[in-house]
């Protein structure tokens, strides 16, 4: 969708839906959010939906910011720690490396 | 580390290939569309000939290493000559589809000329041979050896690339000359192309002795490039005036005050504006 | 996607060899694959893989694509510097001769982060001195002795069994270790070596250098329970299961003078047996070399040899008590097929229990005995006060007496040597002794190697003699194995109360036991062996072979793992079918009723296993007429009761399980220099700029330089 032919209007609930969308545990949705309405929120001459979209854009950052700091926490303790885990970490994983505790 | 080997090898063979594709084709869908037609021509030919060669190989008797030699030989020679007929018969699809294409635009004007779709055509035929002849090569020289334990020469990776270049490129040259040919009706052209085609395929037979097979190939490569740089619209004088115009020279010749050539460019510049 | 794109290539093979018409590489008819002229594949090649317990991880592990290094062949002390610090081109492989393959160096190289892999090239004599990669003291935590039977005698104490033992097998190499034998590929290595690894007049070599590359990347890690664990997880949760490794596990063959009722289970009432016991199994460092030809063999020839005499008396003068002839696999590796058996006598799985053994006579290591002195073991814990264990060995002693054999104690302090019998010991102290060669420490000094083979035993034939010829020809170990067998049955005939007169009538023969030595040491596809077995078996007997071209081949003797394939080791198979001839009896039946004989009168599966047999082929023909054999020998299954249990860390029982694998390869081939690697990048980048830089030029001064075309161009547009 070409954001330029959109009323901005329409501008503002997509980006709604996305930044709830998000909550569902769905940071890529908070991604796109940021990186499709960065240009709206921050760039364009300002307009009376921009507020609420730049408040949105800021939150789906934030909310991305917070998954991307957890998400790589626990890879980083997980892959660290799987050999010494042993059961735990063979339960918990998807797939099995082979060869290596 | 054999993966230098691997990109050296894939840079040699394909890089020239790459910088005409990403200056000259890709911004144009037609030329693109071309491109990967002629390539696929070039498939077709390839599998036709190795059909033939199959059943040519099933048929005959395995042990009886002289008949084998000949086959090869035979199986070359008949290689070049379905490719050839194929660049013609791309040749002929080409032109009609230049009538329709003029047929449909606005101006009843196709929108690449002849000398364009030869050179696109030819590279399409170029690149897929290259990759054909080195795409084996290339996935082996990730390692972790390297060819010579039987005594074979260890530069067998470069060379190989180097000729891949000048396979591609020759292909493009070949196709430019062929076009023209078919397109002014001069039949010896066609006939140059093929024996030529069939002179470098043959060369290879040299190999490994490298220094018998490369440099006839650069040699004919650099001719082929001069012929279809001439048939294609090129000339002396226009060199000389994009070498005078555009060299470094250029500034120098600017503020010494020799005018004729600056004058000469000059009058370029003001034909073309 | 390159790689994809040019694996179908390779499947093409038309396309392929169109492919090269351009740019045909060598010489010669055709072109071939380019990597046919890169890489030499050693074929005959044999790995040491990764084994598990319950508390280790043993063997060796290379990475997926397999380890390379830079060949060096180790002949003196400064190779080893070469290899370990001063070569300058790590990491290199090792090649070695069987010599050098000994701990010190083993440890000094796997301590050494410059060593890539290793091949030994075995040669045809062990090391004078001997050689034993397998523990000084083999099984000592599997047998009786413990802290709570006979404390004293516990892990060796009184006697190291294996002295040679230098525990080689049971360490974890992080790089890959192959073995080859001396011949052809051997040759071709060292070539490559000294054609391109050694410098001119004590220079560093120059590029290019030979490196071998050896994959042997093996899935299971750590321990037995993980490995299980990890097969669980993969057969619940994943769509194509990739399991990590096998329990090893073969089966256990037991045959007996009167046949029992396999379909009962448990106590027999009124039933009481002897006990005649071997075992099936060895091993080596490498996976599926174990010739076993003292620690295997020789025993369970002598067993079938006493077996087979027997049966001259039986028929007409039945012993009062019944003998049960077992052959245990997989004892090397915690006494898999023994601990399984008195695991299913006490759960009454088995045709008797423990209860209906009167004694139990082993026979051990006995093909090295030195002017027929022979060795009665007994356990000295549990012999107080037995009169079964005196009677037991005064039989043997007055048997012995009659032949050239003399028989005798050794010192009373003494345990028992590594023996199935201990299995026996830790459920019941049932009397028993187990028959050696050697008193205290073994006499084989090659025990669990690749050595302990028909050389070593001196099964060896004067040369010229054809195969059929050697299969004949009665070695003078046979005769002494005769001996030994002929005292074995004499005891067991007595023990299970035969009278003395019909003793005399007991004979092993020798003829017999050599051909048993021929096809169990040298060649296992003879027409012997071939007569013996059923035709399914005789086709594997072929088929097994893996390399006909370079001589007889005996079978190998490592219990391994079942495959579907492969459900039955053909040593198992063998032993079961030789069985069955020497004790069985010829049924009027064709091959249908052979199969199935319930419905026939007088026949019934549940006594006696009927084999459908090949028989002995007549000299102008080339199919035997089969015949049917009746015989009450059976198959049961040597599998650890640790996995039945799922006690994947039991201490009692085996839990040694083996690593699954995806490849195993071995090849050399030349590797270039950084220099040439280096200048080839900085072509192609150069080529590449080059190209990018004109085209630009010439593209953006196109409409220049075709000028004339211009016109009709612009006549175009």
């Amino acid at each position: 969708m070409n954001l330029e032919r959109v009323p901005n209007e329409e501008k503002l609930n997509l980006c709604r839906k996305y930044y709830l969308g998000g909550f569902a545990f769905l940071p890529f949705l908070w991604l796109v959010n940021v990186v499709w309405f960065f240009r709206e929120a921050f760039v364009k001459p300002p307009y009376t939906e921009q507020q609420h979209i730049k408040t949105y854009v800021k939150r789906s950052a934030l909310g991305l910011l917070l998954w991307v700091a957890a998400l790589t926490t626990w890879i980083t303790i997980f892959q660290h720690f799987r050999a010494q885990w042993g059961e735990v970490a063979d339960y918990l994983s998807f797939t099995i490396p082979l060869g290596i505790p | 580390m054999p993966v230098a080997v691997f990109f050296g090898c894939a840079f040699i063979a394909f890089g020239p290939a790459l910088a005409l594709f990403v200056f000259t084709i890709a911004r144009e869908p037609l030329r693109v569309i071309i491109l990967i037609a002629g390539a696929f021509f070039w498939l077709l030919s390839l599998l036709l000939s190795s059909l033939v060669w199959f059943i040519a190989v099933k048929a005959s008797n395995p042990e009886n290493v002289s008949l084998q030699k000949g086959l090869l030989i035979f199986g070359a020679v008949f290689s070049v000559v379905l490719q050839e007929v194929f660049r013609f018969a791309y040749y002929r699809l080409l032109r009609k589809a230049n009538e329709g294409l003029a047929a449909i635009s606005e101006e009843n004007l196709s929108p690449i000329s002849v000398q364009q779709m030869a050179y696109v055509a030819g590279l399409g035929f170029g690149i897929m041979s290259g990759a054909f002849s080195m795409i084996n090569i290339l996935s082996d020289s990730l390692g972790p050896g390297t060819v010579g334990i039987y005594g074979d020469s260890q530069y067998y990776f470069i060379t190989s690339a180097f000729m891949t270049m000048a396979m591609t490129l020759l292909h493009t040259f070949w196709g430019v000359v062929f076009f023209d040919g078919c397109e002014k009706r001069r039949w010896w052209v066609i006939a140059a192309v093929a024996a030529l085609h069939l002179l470098v395929s043959g060369l290879s037979f040299l190999n490994p002795s490298y220094e018998g097979s490369l440099p006839p190939a650069y040699v004919i490569m650099v001719l082929m490039a001069a012929w279809a740089f001439f048939s294609s619209g090129g000339s002396l004088q226009t060199l000389t005036q994009v070498w005078m115009c555009e060299s470094p020279f250029l500034s120098i010749l600017l503020y010494s005050g020799t005018t004729p050539i600056l004058h000469k460019c000059q009058g370029v510049a003001i034909l073309w504006n | 996607k390159l790689q994809l794109l040019s694996l179908n290539i390779m499947d093409g093979q038309p396309s392929l060899l169109l492919t090269c018409l351009h740019i045909c590489p060598l010489p010669g008819v055709g072109c071939s694959s380019v990597q046919q002229k890169i890489y030499v594949q050693l074929n005959k090649t044999f790995p040491c893989v990764r084994l598990l317990n319950a508390t280790h991880q043993i063997g060796c592990q290379s990475s997926v694509s397999g380890d390379t290094g830079v060949l060096h062949v180790l002949e003196t002390e400064t190779d080893l510097d070469w290899v370990l610090s001063s070569g300058p081109n790590p990491p290199y492989v090792v090649l070695m001769v069987a010599e050098h393959f000994n701990r010190s160096t083993m440890m000094k190289l796997k301590g050494s982060a410059r060593v890539a892999g290793v091949a030994v090239v075995i040669s045809k004599a062990g090391p004078a001195q001997g050689f034993s990669p397998h523990h000084s003291c083999p099984n000592q935590n599997s047998g009786v002795y413990s802290d709570s039977y006979g404390p004293e005698l516990a892990g060796c104490n009184v006697t190291v069994w294996n002295p040679l033992g230098n525990s080689l097998s049971y360490e974890d190499f992080r790089f890959p270790i192959f073995s080859l034998h001396e011949g052809e590929e051997a040759d071709v290595i060292r070539k490559c070596f000294l054609d391109h690894n050694r410098g001119v007049n004590g220079s560093d070599p120059a590029y290019p250098l030979c490196a071998m590359q050896l994959a042997s990347h093996m899935y299971a890690v750590k321990d037995t329970a993980t490995c299980m664990r990890r097969n669980d997880i993969q057969s619940r949760f994943s769509i194509s299961p990739e399991f990590v490794c096998d329990a090893l596990a073969d089966y256990n063959v037991w045959s007996s003078l009167k046949p029992l009722n396999n379909s009962g289970k448990g106590h027999l009432d009124g039933e009481s047996v002897v006990i005649a016991a071997t075992r099936l199994d060895s091993r080596s460092f490498f996976w599926n070399e174990a010739p076993g030809g003292e620690s295997a063999v020789g025993g369970f020839v002598t067993l079938l040899a006493a077996a087979q005499a027997l049966r001259a008396v039986v028929e007409d003068h039945p012993p009062s008590q019944n003998i049960l002839f077992t052959f245990f696999q997989g004892e090397t590796f915690d006494y898999i097929g023994s601990s399984r058996m008195v695991y299913d006598m006490e759960n009454g799985k088995f045709v008797i229990d423990l209860d209906n053994i009167h004694s139990l006579v082993e026979i051990g290591q006995v093909a090295l005995h030195r002017n027929g002195q022979l060795w009665l073991h007994s356990d000295p814990v549990s012999r107080r006060n037995s009169s079964v264990r005196s009677e037991l060995i005064s039989n043997m002693k007055s048997t012995a007496l009659n032949l050239s054999l003399s028989v005798a104690e050794p010192d009373v302090s003494q345990p028992l040597p590594p023996s199935s019998f201990q299995r026996f010991l830790r459920a019941r102290p049932i009397p028993g002794v187990v028959l050696t060669d050697h008193m205290s420490a073994f006499s084989n000094r090659y025990y669990e190697s690749l050595y302990d083979d028909a050389e070593y035993l001196n099964v060896s034939y004067p040369s010229g003699l054809s195969p059929e010829e050697q299969l004949e020809y009665v070695t003078d170990t046979a005769k002494t194995l005769a001996e030994v067998a002929t005292l074995v049955a004499r005891s067991l005939y007595k023990q299970a109360g035969g009278l003395d007169d019909h003793l005399s009538s007991i004979n092993a023969d020798p003829k017999i036991v050599t051909q048993m030595l021929y096809g169990f040491l040298v060649q296992s596809n003879n027409s012997w062996f071939r007569s013996l077995v059923s035709p399914d078996i005789v086709k594997n007997l072929v088929s097994a072979i893996l390399f006909p071209a370079s001589g007889p081949q005996p079978p190998q003797y490592y219990v391994g793992v079942p495959t579907s394939g492969d459900p039955v080791k053909m040593p198992t198979w063998l032993v079961q079918y030789v069985l069955a001839n020497f004790t069985g009896t010829l049924r009027n039946l064709t091959q249908t009723q052979c199969k199935n004989p319930e419905d026939l009168e007088g026949e019934s599966k549940d006594l006696y296993s009927y084999f459908w047999v090949q028989g002995p082929v007549p000299p102008n023909s080339t199919q035997g007429e089969g015949y049917c054999v009746r015989a009450p020998v059976r198959l049961v299954k040597a599998h650890s009761p640790a996995f039945e249990l799922h006690q994947y860390s039991s201490r009692d029982y085996s839990t040694w399980t083996e690593s699954r694998w995806k490849q195993i390869q071995a090849r050399i081939f030349l590797v270039a220099s950084r220099d040439l690697e280096m200048l080839t990048l900085g072509v192609g980048v150069a080529v590449l700029l080059v190209s990018l830089v004109v085209t630009y030029f010439i593209n953006s001064k196109a409409d220049l330089l075709f000028s004339s075309s211009r016109e009709t161009t612009s006549t175009a547009y």
